[in-house]
């Protein structure tokens, strides 16, 4: 267990150090991965000004669901980015990921090793103030329960957008290229988990609560940090059914992924 | 001239070999238009119209961005970057045609196979799910034509010139991340501009931005009078000047102090 932790870390390390070598451009990257989270929270701040608010929910409250989300994206993007569908579907076309195939160490750790962008780290900040501007718009009454299910939440949040990284992933050992149709899930997931589930069509909401459990993620935590009320009348202990969620999907991910290591067959080229 | 149509008709061609991915993009942008048009309704909530624009006209508005999005390449394009990173660029720049119009030709026909392919499909799906709003008469039509041709010359000079940043960097893309991520805001993407403050208006107007797409969005929706139409027309080809001009001006400098690596 030991070798294997330090064997990821070195695996990083590398990956770290290489990617501060060009500072300026690290720097304006990082910036450049904040501004879309910044911008987002700008605009809708300036058109709630006319509105008032999305579906019952003030800024704040929106903000809150954002913040979450934003934070964990932007860490599992980091920590998972060598399951980036994008990526990884190029390591499969190319033939590299073949390699990592014949070495002598797990290939789940060697994949997870194979790329982290530290720059993502601009996401994960401006997601983290965000989450405080948005505690401070709404004042929570705070509850040691609460503050204790806020870094559960977050961390299941990360465990189901890795789980969706990584089912994206196995998938392109059949696909061969990387399916732009798998975003839907990842980046449209997490879009559509920016804003309070109530106000899609039911058919969206009922798949992301009994297919994609996404709605027991954000949503309902969020209900219950909030103090607000269930909409949909679902048994009390919804809110937290979110790392059940979580770990649940990282787990189908990785029985998945096992099983399509077992059946890769390499592109032959 | 023939090189130039030549060239467009190749890329053309080759951006119609892509039909899975043009398809899996479709699914994605639809998809995002979706959430984008719940949002609206949900934001909408009672009110029936809101700075000129109804609720209609707002779901359109969701759809009619979404079907942009291929179009003018809106959230990357680092083509000329890339050829500067590789050094194709030198072969590139020996070929007897104008840099800026070698690359305006390819872009061309991506952009015409992503308006049939993606542009006219976004708009159908939304016709059938959503009460959609479109142009009155002719005229209205042939506004929407030339705004949607202007917006594109735009954008691209606007992709150009952004991309020219790798003459001087080797990160040029966090620059243009930035820049991309900014302009979603600022062209009235994520919104009709309308919807904002005055204040914030005035200062997206200062910027090329809202050529590319606000300036679209409001022919399409007619909320332009005449003369803020032929207004808004010749802002967009007032911006296609300066940005071409800029270009121009920035490749010149940058070829200057290229250098290309040997072997």
């Amino acid at each position: 267990m030991k070798a294997t932790l330090d064997l990821y870390r070195r695996l990083i390390g590398v990956q770290i150090r290489s990617q501060l070598q060009y500072r300026a451009a690290f720097l304006t990257d990082l910036i450049g991965q904040g501004m879309a989270t910044g911008i987002w929270f700008l605009s809708l701040a300036l058109i709630l000004q006319r509105f008032e608010s999305i579906g019952g929910w003030s800024l704040g409250e929106v903000a809150f669901l954002y913040g979450t989300v934003e934070t964990a994206f932007g860490t599992m993007d980091m920590i998972f980015s060598g399951f980036d569908p994008r990526f990884f579907g190029q390591q499969v076309r190319r033939g590299t990921f073949d390699q990592l195939l014949l070495r002598p160490v797990s290939i789940t750790l060697q994949v997870l090793g194979s790329e982290f962008v530290l720059r993502r780290m601009g996401r994960i900040v401006q997601g983290v103030a965000i989450l405080a501007v948005a505690v401070t718009l709404t004042d929570v009454r705070w509850t040691p329960l609460k503050l204790a299910y806020l870094p559960v939440v977050l961390t299941s949040l990360v465990c189901f957008f890795g789980g969706l990284f990584i089912i994206g992933s196995t998938i392109t050992f059949w696909t061969i290229e990387s399916i732009e149709v798998v975003n839907i899930f990842t980046y449209g997931g997490s879009e559509l988990m920016s804003y309070p589930m109530h106000i899609y069509q039911e058919w969206m909401r009922r798949f992301f609560t009994y297919i994609v459990p996404a709605i027991f993620l954000n949503y309902y935590p969020a209900l219950f940090i909030l103090d607000k009320p269930d909409p949909f009348g679902l048994p009390p202990f919804a809110p937290f059914l979110a790392p059940a969620a979580g770990f649940g999907v990282l787990a189908a991910g990785l029985a998945l992924w096992r099983f399509g290591i077992r059946h890769y067959q390499s592109t032959g080229s | 001239m023939r090189l130039f149509w030549e060239l467009c008709k190749l890329a053309f061609r080759r951006q119609l070999t892509y039909r899975a991915a043009t398809l899996a993009g479709l699914t994605t942008n639809f998809f995002f238009g979706l959430l984008r048009a719940a949002l609206m309704a949900a934001l909408y909530g009672t009110r029936q119209e809101v700075a000129g624009i109804s609720l209609a006209a707002a779901v359109t508005f969701t759809g009619l961005t979404q079907a942009t999005i291929g179009y003018l390449s809106l959230f990357s394009w680092y083509e000329v970057m890339n050829s500067v990173y590789t050094g194709d660029i030198s072969s590139d720049l020996l070929k007897p045609m104008d840099y800026f119009l070698f690359w305006l030709a390819q872009d061309l026909g991506r952009a015409i196979v992503a308006l049939l392919m993606r542009g006219l499909t976004m708009m159908a799906a939304y016709a059938l799910i959503f009460d959609v709003v479109w142009p009155h008469g002719a005229a209205q039509w042939l506004a929407l034509a030339v705004a949607l041709a202007l917006s594109w010359l735009v954008s691209f000079s606007w992709r150009f010139l952004i991309n020219l940043a790798a003459f001087w960097t080797p990160g040029a893309q966090g620059v243009g991340r930035f820049i991309f991520g900014l302009s979603w805001f600022t062209s009235g993407f994520l919104m009709p501009l309308r919807f904002f403050p005055d204040w914030f208006q005035h200062l997206c107007n200062l910027t090329p931005f809202p050529a590319m797409i606000n300036t679209v969005v409001e022919v399409y929706l007619g909320v332009l009078t005449s003369p803020k139409l032929i207004q808004a027309l010749l802002g967009q080809a007032l911006w296609a000047v300066i940005l071409i001009g800029a270009g121009q001006l920035v490749l010149r400098a940058g070829v200057r102090r290229l250098v290309i690596q040997g072997g």
